[in-house]
C-alpha cells in the first residue's frame, strides 16, 4: 500500500493541461491527438483525461487533460489540476484573437501568476489554433499582442483593490521584470509559440496539422 | 449551478435535459416552444435508459478513450423510441366522441371505477389539450375493466422512484385536463356542478391511477406547480420531497422513524467494510464489484440538503435561492457513485461548495482600469452609473471609487444627478474638495483630478447626465461617475426616470449598489430594477445591470449570503466590496473567502 502511494507521488506531475477560452479548440485537439479522427464537439462542462503515447516510440507517455474553458468553470478545474501539471498547452483561437485579446490575456495572466504554477514552472506552449481559416493571425503577431496586453494587465491588476481577506488580487508575484516591458522570456518557464490546426486543411476527413505540437509533446515527455 | 429546473427556453426553442451522474452523461431534447409535447419527459427517460444499458460496458471499462473511439450508433434506436412516443400520444385520437347522455350512463360505474383507479399504473396521458382529452376520456370509460388489480403490486411497493414520479405526472395532467374540461363543458351542459364534475371525471381521466382520497391529498401538495405549467416545469422531485414527510403514504413507516444519524450509519456501514478492504490494494478492484460503491439516492441526500438549506438561510441567503441551490446540487449528485472514504454529508458539502464558488466566479472580465484605459485611447470618457435603493451607500462608495481612480492617475468628473435628496449635491461637493486636497493638481501635472458637475436641485437627472458627459468629453476627463437618487423598486415613476437616464446616456458600466445586510429583499430589488431597465428601453438589447457593488460588508461578520443571492439572480459579477466609511475601504471580491465564511459551521 505504501509503495503504491509513493509511486503515485512520483508520477504525480505527468499531466499536460489543455487550457484556453471557450471555443478555442481544446476538445477537438484532444480528440485528434488521441484518436486521429475528427469529432464534433460540444462545450465541455467537465474535464477529460487520457494517456497519450508519444509517437516516436520512446515508450514515454503523458496524461492529457482537457479542461473546460467556460468562465465559471475554468478556475475551478485549474485549481484541481494545476499541481499535477508538467506542461501547459494554452490554446488560442487565432481567428477570433483580435476580438478576444483581452479575455485571452486575462486568463493567461491568471494562469501565470498562480503561485503553484510559478513554483513548478511547467513548460508552456501557446498553440495558435485554427490556422486553416484564412483570416487566422500568425503566431508572431499573437505573441506581440499578448506581450503588450500582459504588460498593461500587470499594471491594472496590481492596482486593483485588494481582496477581502487581505491577499492582493494580482498576487504578490510580479510578472516579469519591473521597469521593462513584458516579454515572454522574462518568465521562469520555457514558453514556445506554435501554429496548428485541429481541423486540418482538408477539412474533417484529413489529418490535423499539428506536427509541431506533437514534436513539442515528445520533447516534454 | 442552476441545475434545479430542467428546462430552458431560447427564442423559439425549448430544451429539456436529464443528467446521468453515474456515467456523467447529459441528455438534451429540443423542440419548438409552441408545441406542448407531452411525451417529451417519457422520451428522454426512455432514451436515457436504453442508451445507458446499451453502452454500459463501454463506459465502465474504457473511460475517455472509449468515449472518443466508440461509435455510438444510436440513431435507429432513437428513431424507434421517438416513433413509439409519438404514437402513444396519438393513439386515442380517432375515437368517436360520446355525447353527454351516454357518458352519464357510465356514471353508474363511477363508484367502482374510483376504487380501482388507484391501482392502474402508468397509462400515459399524452394529448393535445381539449380535443384529445375528450376523446381519451371516452376511452377511459370504455375500458374500466382493464384496470388490472395485478398492477396494484408495483404501484404500492417496489420501484418507488419511477412509478411515483409518473404517477404524480399523471395526476397533474388529470388536474390540468379537468380544469380545461370544466372550461369546455360550461358552454355545453346546464347540469348542476356536482353532477358535472362527476360526469367529467370518467371522461377526462384515462383511468388515472389514484382513488379519490389520494387525489385530494395531491391537490394540496402539488397544486402550486400544477397551476403554473403542469407538464413542462413540473418538477416531480419536489413533490417527492413533500411525500417523504407524508405519514407513510407510499414508503414504509420504518423509513420515517429513522433519524439521519441512523441513516448515515446505514450508508456508512456498507462503505466502511469496503473501505477496509480497499486498503489492501489489489483486492480492492475485485471487492468493488462485490460490495458495490454506494450510489447516491434522493432519500440519502434529503436530510443533509435540508440542513444545508437551513444553514444557508441562517447565513442570510435569500430563501428561494437557498432552495434552488439545494435542488440543483441534488440533481447533480443523484445517482452518482460515491468514493469509499466519503460520507453523504461530505459529498453534498463538497458539491455545494463548488456550486457556490461557481456562482461567485464572474462570467466576464472584471477589470475597470483596463476598460478605462481603452476608453482613454478612444478619447472618450468612461461613464459609470450608480443605482440602488435608498440608503445603501451610493454616494459614499462613489467617493471611494473616485479616490481609487485618482490614485491610479485618472481624472474624474462626478455628475450630481441626485437632484432630490436634501444635501446630496453638497455632500458630493465636500467629497470633491477633500479628494482634491488629498491629490492636489500640482502633483498630477497641473490638472484637477476631481471635479463636480451639478445643476442644483429639482432638475431632470437624465439631462444633467447628458450634459456632464459632453462636458467631460470636451475637457478631457477620463471617467464620469454618475450619482443617482435612491429609489424603491416599487416606485414606478422613479424607476421609469432611472431607466430613461440609462437608456438615453448609454453608460459603459451600470452598477447596482446593494448593502450586504439585505436579506430576501435583494432578490426583489434586483429583479425589479432589471425589469424596469428592460421595459423602458427602446433598444433591441436593453442595458441591464452590469455589476454589483456590495456595501457595508464590515457590518456582517460571516453572514455573507447576500453576495450569493445577488450574483445568483443577475449572473453579474460583484465588482467592488465596500468595507467601511473611509476612502480606503474598497475591496474586490474573493470568492473562496466568501464561500469559506458561508460554509463555516
Amino acid at each position: 500500500v505504501i509503495w503504491r502511494f509513493v509511486q503515485g507521488r512520483r508520477s504525480s506531475r505527468k499531466a499536460v493541461l489543455l487550457l484556453g477560452l471557450c471555443d478555442a479548440g481544446k476538445t477537438l485537439l484532444f480528440a485528434r491527438l488521441l484518436t486521429g479522427r475528427y469529432r464534433d464537439t460540444q462545450t465541455s462542462i467537465t474535464d477529460s483525461s487520457a494517456v497519450y503515447r508519444v509517437s516516436n516510440d520512446k515508450s514515454a507517455n503523458v496524461t492529457l487533460i482537457d479542461l473546460p474553458g467556460h468562465e465559471s468553470l475554468r478556475l475551478q478545474f485549474l485549481e484541481r489540476f494545476k499541481a499535477a501539471a508538467r506542461a501547459i498547452v494554452f490554446v488560442v483561437d487565432s481567428v477570433a484573437f483580435q476580438r478576444e485579446v483581452k479575455d485571452v490575456a486575462e486568463f493567461l495572466y491568471q494562469v501565470l501568476v498562480d503561485s503553484t504554477v510559478l513554483k513548478n514552472a511547467p513548460a508552456l506552449l501557446i498553440a495558435c489554433n485554427k490556422q486553416d481559416v484564412t483570416m487566422a493571425k500568425s503566431a508572431k503577431l499573437i505573441q506581440q499582442q499578448l506581450e503588450k496586453e500582459l504588460n498593461t494587465l500587470r499594471v491594472t491588476r496590481s492596482a486593483a483593490p485588494t481582496s477581502l481577506d487581505g491577499s492582493a488580487t494580482g498576487g504578490p508575484a510580479q510578472l516579469g521584470k519591473k521597469g521593462k516591458d513584458f516579454d515572454f522570456s522574462q518568465l521562469p518557464m520555457k514558453v514556445e509559440f506554435v501554429e496548428c490546426s485541429a481541423r486540418g486543411s482538408k477539412g474533417e476527413e484529413g489529418d490535423a496539422d499539428f506536427e509541431s505540437l506533437e514534436k513539442w509533446l515528445a520533447k516534454i515527455a | 449551478e442552476r441545475g434545479g429546473t430542467n428546462s430552458f427556453t431560447h427564442e423559439a426553442l425549448t430544451l429539456k435535459y436529464k443528467l446521468d451522474n453515474q456515467f456523467e452523461l447529459v441528455f438534451v431534447v429540443g423542440f419548438q416552444k409552441i408545441l406542448t409535447l407531452t411525451y417529451v419527459d417519457k422520451l428522454i427517460d426512455d432514451v436515457h435508459k436504453e442508451f445507458r444499458d446499451k453502452y454500459r460496458n463501454e463506459f465502465q471499462q474504457k473511460g475517455t478513450l472509449g468515449l472518443l473511439n466508440g461509435t455510438f450508433d444510436f440513431k435507429d434506436d432513437f428513431m424507434r423510441l421517438l416513433r413509439d412516443a409519438e404514437e402513444s400520444s396519438k393513439v386515442r385520437a380517432p375515437t368517436v366522441m360520446k355525447t353527454f347522455e351516454q357518458s352519464l350512463k357510465s356514471q353508474k360505474t363511477v363508484k367502482c371505477m374510483i376504487e380501482t383507479r388507484g391501482e392502474k399504473p402508468k397509462e400515459k396521458v399524452k394529448n393535445k389539450k381539449n380535443k384529445g382529452s375528450k376523446k381519451e376520456g371516452t376511452e377511459a370509460v370504455a375500458t374500466p375493466g382493464k384496470a388490472a388489480t395485478g398492477d396494484k403490486q408495483p404501484s404500492a411497493a417496489g420501484e418507488k422512484e419511477e412509478l411515483t414520479k409518473d404517477e404524480i405526472l399523471q395526476k397533474n395532467r388529470e388536474e390540468f385536463f379537468k380544469r380545461h374540461m370544466k372550461a369546455g363543458e360550461k358552454s355545453r351542459s346546464p347540469k348542476p356542478e356536482a353532477q358535472k364534475e362527476k360526469g367529467k371525471k370518467p371522461r377526462v381521466w384515462d383511468l388515472g391511477n389514484s382513488n379519490a382520497k389520494v387525489l385530494d391529498y395531491s391537490n394540496s401538495a402539488t397544486n402550486g406547480s400544477a397551476e403554473a405549467c403542469p407538464v413542462e416545469e413540473f418538477d416531480p422531485d419536489t413533490a417527492l420531497g413533500d411525500r417523504n414527510r407524508e405519514p407513510g403514504r407510499l414508503y414504509d413507516l420504518e423509513y420515517e422513524s429513522d433519524d439521519e444519524a441512523e441513516e448515515e450509519k446505514v450508508i456508512q456501514n456498507p462503505s466502511k467494510p469496503s473501505a477496509k478492504k480497499g486498503g489492501l490494494g489489489g483486492m480492492f478492484g475485485m471487492l468493488k464489484g462485490l460490495v458495490g460503491s454506494k450510489s447516491l439516492t434522493r432519500e440519502d441526500m434529503d436530510p443533509v440538503l435540508e440542513k444545508m438549506k437551513d444553514h444557508l438561510i441562517a447565513k442570510n441567503v435569500a430563501a428561494e435561492i437557498a432552495v434552488q441551490l439545494c435542488e440543483s446540487v441534488a440533481k447533480k449528485l443523484e445517482g452518482k457513485v460515491m468514493g469509499t472514504f466519503t460520507t453523504v454529508t461530505s459529498t453534498v458539502k463538497q458539491a455545494l461548495q463548488e456550486a457556490l464558488v461557481q456562482i461567485l466566479q464572474p462570467q466576464r472580465r472584471v477589470d475597470v482600469l483596463r476598460d478605462v484605459m481603452d476608453a482613454q485611447r478612444h478619447h472618450r470618457p468612461y461613464v459609470v452609473t450608480f443605482c440602488g435603493v435608498n440608503g445603501v451607500g451610493k454616494s459614499t462608495n462613489l467617493a471611494k471609487i473616485s479616490f481609487w481612480l485618482i490614485e491610479n492617475g485618472f481624472s474624474v468628473l462626478i455628475a450630481a444627478c441626485d437632484t432630490f435628496r436634501a444635501g446630496a449635491v453638497e455632500q458630493l461637493r465636500t467629497h470633491t474638495r477633500r479628494l482634491n486636497a488629498l491629490h492636489p493638481p500640482e502633483s498630477h501635472g497641473g490638472r484637477t483630478m476631481v471635479q463636480l458637475y451639478e445643476k442644483g436641485y429639482g432638475k431632470d437627472a437624465a439631462g444633467i447626465a447628458m450634459e456632464a458627459i459632453s462636458y467631460a468629453r470636451n475637457q478631457g476627463f477620463d471617467v464620469v461617475l454618475v450619482d443617482t437618487a435612491g429609489r424603491m423598486q416599487d416606485n414606478a415613476p422613479l424607476m421609469t426616470a432611472l431607466a430613461k437616464l440609462i437608456a438615453v446616456n448609454a453608460p459603459d458600466l451600470v452598477l447596482f449598489v446593494g448593502e450586504a445586510l439585505v436579506g430576501n429583499e435583494a432578490v426583489d430589488q434586483l429583479v425589479k430594477f432589471n425589469k424596469a431597465l428592460a421595459d423602458h428601453s427602446m433598444a433591441q438589447t436593453p442595458r441591464l445591470i452590469d455589476g454589483i457593488v456590495l456595501t457595508k460588508f464590515d457590518t456582517i461578520d460571516d453572514k455573507v449570503g447576500a453576495a450569493i443571492s445577488m450574483t445568483y439572480i443577475t449572473s453579474k459579477p460583484i465588482v467592488f466590496v465596500g468595507t467601511g466609511q473611509t476612502y480606503c475601504d474598497l475591496r474586490s471580491l474573493n470568492a473562496k473567502a466568501v464561500v469559506a465564511a458561508l460554509m463555516k459551521a
